[in-house]
């Protein structure tokens, strides 16, 4: 798919995300039923998972494609690696300020050391690691090859994380999650959720295709500066 | 780009939806919240969730138009 | 494979000869696993907490600090005199060259976390728990982890304007499952548990220690190339 068309693709599923991210809100506040041990702030809970979600698609995606960079040395791969990982970290920052936001009212404490929370603090941190380290080599094809070691470490630490979070969390149990993902979410609620899941990959997808379309445009640029240069 | 700024524009009514909407929720809501959890104070945290994630969703919107639009400047050149 | 091994032992000799003949990394390290034990000392209100609770986290937490001065040096020598270029030229494969980086960062470590166990047995009176073989086991573990990817980014931080500064920002969301078994096996073997409900934490230590090693191999030859 050429740039331009992946641009075009990219602004669809950005503007459709973003209608879909109203449509979610209007459902979220005057749609689904108010649960009813939390109350309002309940709400919350339909952002804050399908963020989560959305960052955890992304960094598999960059260290997916850096992988996959190192290996085939095709720049777009690259492109791909480090759009990815700015999506993730976007939507890795909502996850991470909605968790305590929700987290006051639902279990008493703004923090928590639930693994999921856990889990985005820490790859929040290795996204961060991912983008020093790309920007401060003075050869731009070292920082690439550098963060894409950054992003494939971080993958394949990440189910130890996982298990050893999980495990300390068993040990030292905090206060009860009241989790509306109970035996049975009522069906409203579950339909807002899934909408709201959708919704924000489709917005995550049309987004990052916009930044890949922005890597190749540069790289564009870059290439007729050579030749006008030559 | 023109069809940047119509997202941009576009995107800028859709906050400006979204804030009426909550503000209109939070009368809608208030009654019924009241005798929760938490009560009448627990409400700012869902706007101000709802808000961030606008605030963060809409900012990379602005920041990748931002510089589409300065690269595609500098190709047309 | 014996040439892969004689390799790599090459490697682990003359670091470990020069180490021996500067003593740079080993008096740092050592004065400051000392100056720890002290300071944690006295940052510790006694009234209010036993030390024998805090010991293990604290001998960990020392052990990674240490550690981390140790291993952002690794590729100092080399990268100062353009010896990288020499070493990466030579016939020994790139793996091989990355693992005789970490097994002599291992061995560096591991004799410090040592001197940080003892130091804090006397600082604040612990005994060695149910089964010293094991607190020891724990440690090398342990150590052996840190060393794999401490050494991997070690390669990348001297490659950025930022040095050694970014060592931890890349480390230590990664070390959070050996710090969380290690620390936990520790404790409970200091405590005199039986070693029976430490294992699972040795065991994860252990796998946690290999996939970063076998990680550190396969990726550095990303790190170092032109």
């Amino acid at each position: 798919m050429s740039i331009i068309g992946i641009r075009r693709a990219g602004i669809f599923l950005a503007a459709l995300g973003l209608l879909g991210l109203g449509v979610v809100y209007w459902m979220s506040f005057f749609w689904v039923s108010t649960e009813a041990s939390q109350g309002i702030v309940q709400r919350i809970f339909y952002v804050h998972p399908p963020a989560a979600w959305t960052s955890f698609l992304a960094f598999g995606i960059a260290a997916l494609t850096s992988g996959m960079y190192l290996w085939l040395r095709d720049e777009r791969l690259d492109w791909a690696a480090s759009s990815a990982a700015e999506g993730g970290m976007v939507f890795a920052t909502i996850m991470l300020i909605t968790g305590p936001l929700w987290g006051k009212i639902a279990w008493g404490t703004y923090w928590t050391w639930e693994p999921r929370l856990t889990l985005t603090l820490l790859l929040w941190f290795v996204f961060v690691g991912y983008f020093m380290v790309r920007r401060s080599t003075d050869n731009p094809e070292q920082g690439k090859r550098f963060s894409a070691v950054v992003a494939i470490v971080g993958a394949l630490l990440i189910p130890f994380i996982h298990l050893s979070v999980v495990w300390f969390r068993s040990l030292h149990p905090e206060p009860v999650v009241i989790t509306p993902e109970g035996p049975s979410l009522p069906g409203d609620m579950l339909t807002t959720l899934l909408v709201s899941v959708g919704v924000f990959t489709v917005l995550f997808l049309g987004l990052f295709m916009l930044r890949y379309a922005l890597e190749g445009i540069r790289h564009e640029l870059q290439v007729r500066a050579r030749r006008a240069a030559a | 780009m023109p069809r940047l700024d119509q997202i941009l524009r576009g995107v800028l009514s859709l906050i400006l939806l979204s804030i009426s909407f909550s503000a209109l929720a939070a009368q809608a809501t208030g009654s019924g919240g009241a005798a929760g959890v938490g009560g009448l104070r627990a409400y700012w945290h869902v706007f101000i969730a709802y808000a961030v994630v606008l605030v963060l969703v809409l900012g990379w919107v602005i920041s990748i138009g931002r510089r589409l639009k300065d690269v595609e400047q500098r190709l047309g050149e | 494979m014996s040439l892969y091994l004689r390799q790599i032992g090459v490697i682990v000799w003359k670091d470990l000869l020069l180490e021996l003949r500067t003593r740079e990394r080993v008096a740092a390290m050592g004065a400051f696993a000392v100056l720890a034990g002290v300071l944690f000392n006295f940052s510790t209100d006694r009234s209010l907490v036993r030390p024998q609770d805090m010991a293990a986290g604290l001998i960990w937490m020392t052990i990674v600090f240490d550690g981390l001065l140790g291993v952002g040096r690794t590729f100092h020598l080399e990268a100062e005199d353009g010896a990288l270029q020499g070493l990466l030229m030579s016939p020994a494969p790139k793996d091989a060259i990355f693992l005789g980086k970490a097994l002599s960062n291992f061995v560096l470590l591991y004799a410090v976390a040592l001197l940080v166990l003892a130091v804090f047995m006397l600082f604040f009176g612990l005994g060695i728990g149910s089964s010293p073989a094991a607190v020891l086991l724990s440690l090398g573990l342990g150590a052996l982890g840190f060393v794999a990817l401490g050494t991997l980014f070690a390669a990348v931080s001297s490659g950025t304007r930022m040095g050694e500064t970014v060592l931890p920002i890349l480390v230590f969301p990664l070390l959070v499952p050996m710090v969380i078994y290690g620390a936990g096996a520790t404790g409970r073997l200091l405590a005199g548990r039986p070693v029976a409900e430490v294992a699972g934490n040795l065991r994860m230590l252990g796998a946690f220690a290999l996939v970063a090693l076998a990680a550190g191999a396969a990726l550095f030859r990303f790190v170092v190339e032109d």
